[in-house]
């Protein structure tokens, strides 16, 4: 079998800084992710706030700011281990190989630069031999792929002149102008009106699908999920609960938080509730053995001492519960 | 929008702005307390004859009457005749706004070229050792009283170490000054060729422009690495990361977005400092605007208060012309948002 494009293995991400009494005192953040990801194919990250989504993308990136740090495991970009490069050699990938596309579109946008000149920006940063000309065509080139009218005029406008979903197709464009392999979009449509997420939402799957990029979305909502995405990975407490193709994990969810995450989403509604119907995620700094979703777990039984393994639900599909496969006949 | 046009729109904006600053000034300073007339018509003087003084004063018009005569004056350029020296007020002013503006632009240009630097410095590198040390030192700079640094100042590098003049005054007692052209001893004495006086102008200006720019420089430094901070913290230098633009641009990027607040607070600095000069004027006798502008309060001196409080309005007003305009030319966006 080919190399996949993206393979994180085994990836612990944690935060790692000293209180007021001066003890060293460690969140244990990302707790083993693990999940790989083809050319052409968009993989769905959900999960409730604060359990690692928005973290394993930095981590992939190379993005993380003291005190976070990854602790162990490897981030396989296209077979080379992104942990182990330098950072200088990171920073050349990103940007230009992988890219990232972010929630607040507009913030995000250098204020004093136009757009075509940012877009020219990125582009001569990964290769100094380009001419201007042959950037800014590019640039042009580039808006009017990500549907913004008028895109000779658009190029010379200002950050502040653009509207939300603008300045997030403005962004697409930034990630994509140097053809990059892997795009991560964390929560791309958060803030964006319904109409306008679709519209987004539609641009970013037919442009990774006619470039066969392999991309991450981040979102909160499960309906995202099972329009855009081909496989799912449900995340809780830095793990990775179950994941497998959309149309397996949502028909059959095995974990039973994944069915609690799909209980709680009456059609498009945003997950953030889920945390009423269950109890406070664990806390990280104290993170309990074996299956760390047995506290909130309606199934909880002794077992779940035990860090549960990987049970093989067929077709790619896999949840890390003891009982994943017997809790079926009583599913949702 | 052309820079003329924003020039005349701003100018239109100071109008009424200057005249609220006469009003105000004025009914202040009527409602202070002090009355001149006394002191104007002597100590001999009978109850008559204070009330003649009075008259030929206008003061026994209604206040409002008084005010549009003060005011029809000042259109005309006239803003009295101070009560103590008997000297126009303008005359007074023009005389000594390049004394303090010496003192002023000196301390405050050395404060923020050091303040700036070092705030930059501390904000690309927030808790290290030079932030840790930079934080404590503007910390001093805040929390000592001007008027006692330049006494300190005084003591040690006059009194105890010779090494600077004693702070009395502009220019060594045994020299004349150079003639005048920009109202600077320093500046005017490099022009006339005599270094003589420029040497002694020079001395006499260290002291006081070296309290002055560690005044300035500790907000200086303070706001400096507060607003680099939160520009570095900012969504559009993490996503210029997540590009993989390399440092060097990003720390450019960086330094073109803080430019325009550094700029604006320097205004407001230079604009706050001159009370704060007064009181350096008065350790080192200097004898500016701010020296005689407390004189003027503390003897009642109505025109000169009055003077005195217009030509700060004016500074203020200019300085803050002059930081537009430097954002303007800072800002490419300025032009188009206007």
């Amino acid at each position: 079998m080919a190399t996949p494009l993206l393979d994180v293995r085994d990836l612990h991400t944690h935060f790692i800084a000293r209180n007021l009494d001066n003890e060293i005192r460690t969140a244990r953040a990302l707790n083993g992710v693990s999940f790989s990801l083809d050319g052409g194919k968009i993989l769905g990250l959900v999960g409730e706030t604060g359990a690692g989504k928005s973290l394993t993308a930095l981590s992939v990136m190379g993005l993380l700011r003291p005190p976070a740090r990854v602790v162990a495991g490897q981030v396989l970009f296209e077979g080379r281990d992104l942990i182990a490069m330098p950072p200088e050699e990171v920073n050349r990938l990103r940007g230009a190989r992988m890219a990232m596309v972010v929630q607040s579109p507009k913030s995000s946008l250098d204020p004093l630069s136009r757009i075509g000149e940012q877009l020219v920006r990125v582009q001569r940063a990964h290769d100094p031999a380009l001419g201007q000309a042959e950037a800014t065509a590019r640039a042009v080139a580039m808006l009017e792929a990500v549907g913004i009218p008028d895109p000779q005029r658009r190029a010379r406008a200002w950050p502040h002149e653009l509207s939300g979903g603008m300045a997030q197709r403005v962004l697409i464009a930034l990630a994509l102008v140097n053809q990059p392999r892997l795009l991560i979009a964390d929560e791309p449509t958060t803030g964006l009106d319904v109409t306008v997420q679709a519209q987004i939402l539609d641009l970013f799957r037919e442009l990774v699908l006619a470039n066969g990029i392999g991309a991450i979305i981040i979102t909160h909502d499960l309906g995202v999920v099972a329009h855009y995405c081909d496989d799912v990975a449900v995340m809780f407490a830095g793990t990775i609960i179950e994941h497998g193709p959309v149309a397996a994990v949502f028909g059959q969810p095995a974990h039973p938080y994944t069915r609690a995450l799909i209980a709680s989403t009456p059609e498009r509604l945003v997950i953030g509730r889920t945390r009423t119907t269950g109890a406070p995620p664990p806390n990280l700094y104290a993170l309990p053995t074996g299956c760390l979703y047995r506290d909130r777990c309606p199934h909880a039984a002794p077992d779940c001492a035990e860090p549960p393994p990987g049970r093989a639900m067929g077709a790619g599909h896999i949840a890390h519960c003891h009982f994943a496969g017997r809790l079926a006949e009583h599913a949702a | 929008m052309s820079v003329g046009r924003f020039l005349v729109r701003r100018l239109l904006l100071v109008l009424p702005l200057l005249l609220g600053v006469l009003f105000f000034t004025f009914m202040l300073v009527r409602l202070s307390g002090q009355d001149p007339t006394a002191k104007i018509a002597g100590p001999t003087a009978t109850a008559a004859e204070i009330e003649l003084v009075r008259a030929q004063l206008g003061l026994d018009q209604p206040l409002f009457t008084q005010f549009l005569i003060y005011l029809g004056r000042v259109v005309q350029a006239d803003l009295g005749r101070s009560w103590v020296s008997q000297q126009p007020v303008l005359q007074d002013v023009l005389e000594r706004v390049p004394v303090t503006l010496e003192l002023l632009l000196w301390g405050v240009g050395i404060g923020a070229l050091v303040g700036i630097p070092v705030g930059l410095r501390a904000a690309f590198r927030p808790d290290g050792a030079f932030d840790q040390i930079s934080r404590f030192v503007s910390l001093l700079g805040f929390s000592t009283p001007t008027y006692w640094l330049g006494l300190v100042m005084l003591l040690v590098f006059f009194y105890l170490l010779d090494l600077a003049p004693p702070g009395m005054g502009r220019l060594s007692l045994m020299l004349s000054p150079p003639p005048r052209i920009t109202g600077s001893y320093l500046i005017d004495g490099v022009i006339a060729g005599d270094l003589e006086a420029a040497h002694s102008a020079f001395a006499q200006l260290v002291l006081p422009v070296l309290c002055i720019a560690i005044i300035s420089a500790a907000p200086i430094i303070k706001q400096t690495r507060a607003i680099t901070l939160e520009v570095l913290a900012s969504d559009y230098i993490r996503y210029a990361r997540a590009q993989g633009l390399e440092p060097a641009m990003i720390r450019r990027m960086a330094l073109r977005n803080a430019a325009t607040p550094v700029v604006t607070f320097l205004g407001t600095e230079l604009t706050g400092l001159v009370g704060t000069t007064a009181l350096i004027e008065y350790v080192f006798a200097w004898g500016g605007l701010g020296q005689w502008g407390l004189n003027a309060i503390i003897t009642g001196d109505f025109a000169a208060v009055q003077g005195y409080v217009l030509a700060l309005a004016l500074f203020s007003v200019i300085v803050f012309l002059l930081v537009d305009l430097a954002v303007l030319l800072l800002e490419p966006r300025a032009g188009t948002r206007a």
